[in-house]
Formats: C-alpha cells, structure tokens, sequence
C-alpha cells in the first residue's frame, strides 16, 4: 500500500479532530475541556500545514502555524490559570456544577 | 449642479441632524433654531430638484461586487415625493419649536427627525433596489425611535416596538423582491428592472410583486397590517404629522406605484392590490367613526385615504393616486398638526373632554375646518378633486361592487369629519380648563399648510406634465390644469360623490332620529372595539410565538458538552447530505 504524505496528513487531521471533539462531547472536567480544545486547535493547525503542502505554499502556511500556536499557548495559559483559581474559590472542577456564572 | 442638489438635499438634514446632537442638550433654544434652520434649508433646497427632472441618474457611485451601483433618479415621482418630505418635515420642525419647548433630550428628538427626513429623501430618489431597501430600514427605525420617544411611559414603548416589528414584515418582502430582482438581472436598478420584466419566468415575477404588496401593505398600514398605526400614536404629535401621516406611510404607495408598470401583467394583482386598499378604506373609516381619541381618529382615517391611493394604483389610476397622496400629505399634516395644537392647549387626547374650543382658538379652529373640509373631499379644497380623481379612476377601470364600497366608505368619512370637528371646536364645553394659547411657530405651520390645502390642485397640470414626462414606463397622458378641473366638475360622478359625502354628515345630525338605527349597529360597534378581530390576531400570533420560543429554550441548556454535540451533529448531517447529493 503505498501511503502519500498528504494522506497520512489527513488522516492525522481527521484522527485528532474526532479526539478533541469526543473530548469535549463528553468531559465533565475543566483540565480535560481544555486539553479537549488543544487538541482540536492542533487538529486545526496540521490542516493548515497539509494545506500549505498541497498548494505549493508551505512557508505561508508553517509562519502562519507557528503564529497561532504562541496565541493559542496564552488562551490555554489563561484557561488553565481560571481554572486553577475556580478551583481555588468554588472546590469543584466539574463544569455542570458551576452554574454560578450562568446568565 | 443637479449632483450637488441632490445630494445635499439627503445630506443637509442628516448634517443638522449631526450638529443638533452635537450642541448638546443644554442648550434646547440653540437646538430649536439649528433644527429648524437645518430643515428649513435642506426644504428650499428641495425645490431646485424641480429644474433638473429626468429619468436617468444623475449619481452614480459602482460599490461594486454584488452591492451594484448607488444612483439617484430624479424623476417626477421621487422629486415630488423628496419635496413632500423636506419641506414638510420642515413645517414639522418649525411646529416643534413651540410643541416641545420644555421637553427634556431634545437632542435625540431633532436629529432622529432630520435623519428620518433626509432618509426619506433617500428613499424616494434612489435608483438602485439595494439602496433603497436600506433608506426604507433607516426610515422604519426612525420611525420605532420616535413613536417611543417618551421611553418612560410603557405604551409608547409598546407602539414602538409593535411598529418596528409590523414594518420589519414588509422590509423582509422588500428584500425578498430585490434579491429575486437581482437574481434574474444581475442589477439592482429600478429602471432595469421594470424595462426587463418580459425576461422573469411568471413564478419569479409573481414573487416579487406579492413580496413587494406586503412590503406596501406594512408599511403603508393597510389591512391586514394596519395595527400598528393607531398604537403608533403615542408619538409627540409633529411625528405623528410628519411619519405617520404625510411621509414615511406613503412609501408604500410610492413603493406600488413605482413597479406597477413591471406587475401590471401579473394576474391576480391589480384585484389583490384594489382590495386591499379597498378593504382599508372601508374598515378604517368604520374605526375612525368609532373612536373617542382625537389622534387615533386622525391615524384611522390616515389608513382609511392610503387605502384610496392603493385603490386608485389597483385600478390604473396611477396619476390620481400620486395626486391624491401630494393632497392628503398636505391636509392630513396640517389636520394633524391642528389636533397637536389642541393637545398642546388642552393637555388631553379625549375629544369627550374638547368642545367650544371654536371660540377660544378660533385660528386652529379655522385651518382645522379647512383640512377637514379636504378629508371629506368637499369644494374647494385639493383633497376634493384628487379624491373625485381617485374615484372617477375607479369607475371608469375597476369593477363596479369596489366603487359602490368606496363611496360607502366616502359617506363614512363625511359622517366622521364632521364628528370629529364637532365634538372638537363647536359643541358644548366638557371642561372648565383654559386652553394655553397657540404659539408663533405653530400658527406659521399651520397657515402655510392651510393654504396649501386650498391651493395645491392648481398644481394639477404641472404635476401631471412632470409625471408624464419623467416616467416612460407609466403611459401617463400629461393633462392642464383647466383640463383636470372640468374633467371633475362636468362629471356627473363627482356631484353624486359630494351627495354621499353630504349624506354622510346629515347622518351626523340626524343621529337622534336614528336611535333605532344605531341600535341596530350595535354588534359591528364590538367589532370595531376589536378592531375586527384584527388586535385578537396579533395578540395570538405573539402568544404562539412566545409559547415556541419557551418549548426552543429548553434545548439552550448552556451545558457545554450539549453544544459540542449539537455542532458534531450538523456536521454529521451536512456531512451526509454532501454525500448523498454529491
């Protein structure tokens, strides 16, 4: 069987994709939806890549990567340091408890 | 020169409109003379657009991509209509002086007028079915933040938004028009459009036509969306005159008799446009009779004469509707702005709580009598001939059972003509109370448009020549003055149509004797009090709509595990339905 980069590519994609979404479907805890979303946004970040691949536009695409994943360091760094302080002030991690928030 | 022109005469009131909100609220003397100045100017320019009519337009900005061009068309029908608009929003300004001297945030009040006037303005002159559909927006929120100017007093609140969301039907008929349009021609130009209809399969065709009915209908508060104007009341009274009376409502019938050309062919809708306007007419005459509340009679029988001009556009008579529309915008936002005085002297809107106000404000009493002298198309006032003009259009093209309920509906507008006057200005007094006097301002509104009430039918032949001449696609014959005035005083028409109107008053007088009568009409009087059944319809649409929106917000859990799989599940399906098409 002969496998070509992009395929694996893809199938990377579409593997971390179906990891972060089943995470999030069905975590309760908020460390596990955050990792969840990492995963996703990484699933996001190699269908960048595999796009800049295949339209002969492989540096646009790994600069622009490269740019996400610093922003996406600090959304995750924000998110886990909330989380450390609702752990902090509410004791629970578990997100259908903390209804404190909802509108 | 005709490019500078029109565009200052949309940018001039919105520039005022910038300058009042600016100067702040702290100086009301200061908003008052730069609101009314503003719209004084933005009026008297207005009348040089008069020098320039044609049909092709004279801006022309591309957007480009699927927005097309922005033009301005000033042909006969929108230049007319843009001078209704800026000088009578002028005169509404300058009668604001004295009606709202004292109220608080007058900076909100005149620059949402001024915005409403050069949008109006807008709306009439823009060429491209795009633009206009986004002045008509600017229009109908002007008109939402009016009504509810008093935002402290709940009914006001509820008018408004009730308004917002009748009007809001329409605007979603307009754009569904004008994307159908824009679909089949790749061109949001009116001119296009109506030169091009031969190509539109009939279907298409027939959906822009009925979408554009219900844009008209909405907005010019025809059945069945006729609600939301008596409610819309509650607006201080020179909205009332200018929005709700002489400008924003006749876009509607501006609306049906721009494209009539282009829907001409349709079948069906002539007989659907003759009636519902008759059905207007009609029922909101029988309103207006009912009704104990000074504005609220005058927003019924606004309805009651938009739904002539929808007749008249219903049965070809194109040029006796706009004609009548320039008529009625004249008396009805000098009647409107009369009854504002009373309101302003007395401090009530009951008409049970007037009387003897003839002696004590003869000035308003005079012009008051003479705008209503035209709503009952009574000699020698223009809304006499552009009414018998309305009606002789209707004999001679429509069918003979829609004429016999137009004249009912003309005895009915006699009967509440003279009811109104009389309960008003000449019967015994209910109330011990002073009336304030009326100011400067005020008198000046009102002269201007008294004699133009008694004087705008000499325009008759001009009017007709510039029609004709502007609008290829109409088929309008240009006519003379003199031609238009012995066409309505040799017809024996007009002489039985002034006998009805005549009978309709002595009904007035002979209401006494005709206790037995009266008695009899008892059932329809609750009709009327349910407005017939249209408020219960509202009133079981907003229920249904509150009770499928409580049942949707259960599944707004905001859990977030639950929306994660709301967003796999679309996928999911999105997915499969690629799939299976592809």
């Amino acid at each position: 069987m002969n496998l070509s980069i992009e395929t694996i590519a893809l199938v990377g994609v579409i593997g971390l994709l179906g990891v972060g979404l089943y995470g999030l479907l069905i975590s309760r805890n908020l460390i596990k939806i955050v990792v969840g979303l990492q995963i996703l946004v990484k699933a996001a970040l190699l269908g960048i890549v595999l796009a800049g691949k295949i339209n002969g536009q492989p540096l646009l695409a790994q600069s622009m990567v490269i740019t996400i994943i610093v922003a996406d360091t600090i959304v995750a760094v924000i998110g886990i340091a909330m989380i450390v302080q609702i752990r902090r002030q509410l004791g629970t991690l578990d997100v259908s408890e903390l209804s404190k928030l909802k509108g | 020169m005709a490019e500078l022109i029109i565009i200052l005469t949309i940018l001039i009131p919105w520039f005022g409109g910038l300058v009042v909100w600016a100067v702040g609220d702290q100086h009301p003397n200061l908003q008052h003379r730069l609101a009314a100045g503003f719209s004084v100017l933005g009026g008297i320019i207005s009348l040089f657009l008069l020098m320039y009519i044609q049909d092709v337009p004279v801006v022309r900005v591309d957007i480009g991509g699927v927005f097309g061009s922005f033009t301005l068309v000033p042909d006969g029908l929108g230049v007319y209509l843009a001078i209704i608009a800026a000088v009578i929003g002028s005169l509404a300004v300058i009668f604001s002086n004295n009606y709202m001297k004292g109220e608080a945030q007058l900076g909100r009040y005149y620059s949402l007028m001024l915005l409403f006037i050069g949008a109006m303005v807008g709306l009439v002159l823009s060429g491209s079915l795009l633009f206009m559909f986004v002045f008509w927006e600017i229009t109908a929120f002007c008109s939402y933040a009016l009504i509810s100017f008093h935002n402290d007093d709940p009914k006001a609140v509820y008018g408004g938004i009730k308004a917002l969301i009748m009007t809001q039907i329409g605007g979603v008929g307009l754009l569904l028009g004008a994307l159908a349009a824009y679909a089949y021609l790749g061109s949001y130009q009116i001119n296009d459009f109506i030169a091009n209809t031969a190509e539109f399969p009939t279907g298409v065709l027939a959906v822009i036509a009925f979408g554009f009915l219900v844009a008209a209908a909405a907005k010019s508060a025809q059945v069945p969306f006729h609600t939301w104007l008596p409610d819309a009341m509650e607006a201080p009274t020179p909205i009332s005159a200018l929005i709700h009376a002489a400008t924003m409502v006749n876009a509607g019938v501006y609306l049906l008799a721009r494209f009539f050309p282009a829907f001409e062919p349709v079948s069906g809708w002539t007989i659907a446009v003759m009636t519902v306007g008759l059905l207007s007419a009609l029922m909101a005459a029988i309103l207006a009779a009912g009704t104990y509340d000074l504005k609220r009679t005058l927003a019924y029988s606004t309805i009651s004469q938009l739904g002539y001009m929808v007749y008249a556009i219903g049965v070809s008579g194109i040029y006796a509707s706009q004609f009548h529309l320039l008529s009625h915008s004249v008396f009805k936002a000098l009647l409107f702005l009369g009854a504002g005085a009373v309101i302003h002297a007395v401090g009530t809107r009951n008409m049970r709580e007037m009387g003897a106000l003839g002696k004590s404000m003869r000035f308003v009493a005079i012009v008051f009598v003479i705008g209503t002298l035209a709503l009952a198309g009574l000699p020698v006032t223009n809304g006499f001939f552009s009414k018998e003009l309305v009606l002789e259009a209707g004999l001679n093209h429509g069918a003979a059972w829609a004429y016999a309920g137009m004249l009912i509906g003309v005895a009915i507008t006699g009967y509440y003509s003279i009811r109104m006057v009389r309960l008003v200005f000449f019967n015994p007094a209910n109330s011990s109370k002073q009336p304030h006097p009326t100011g400067l301002a005020m008198r000046i509104s009102l002269a201007v448009l008294a004699v133009g009430t008694l004087l705008t039918w000499l325009l008759a032949g001009p009017f007709s020549r510039m029609l004709a001449g502007s609008l290829p696609y109409h088929r309008l014959e240009p006519e003379s003055t003199l031609d238009v005035v012995l066409e309505v005083l040799t017809n024996p028409t007009t002489w039985i149509t002034v006998l009805v109107v005549l009978f309709g008053i002595s009904l007035w007088f002979l209401r006494g004797r005709l206790a037995g009568l009266i008695h009899a009409l008892q059932p329809l009087n609750r009709l009327t009090n349910q407005d017939f059944g249209f408020e219960w319809l509202n009133r079981q649409i907003i229920r249904i709509t509150n009770r499928v929106a409580t049942t949707l917000r259960k599944t707004q859990t905001g859990q977030l595990n639950w929306n994660v799989f709301g967003i796999v599940g679309a996928l999911v399906i999105l997915l499969i339905l690629i799939v299976w098409i592809g």
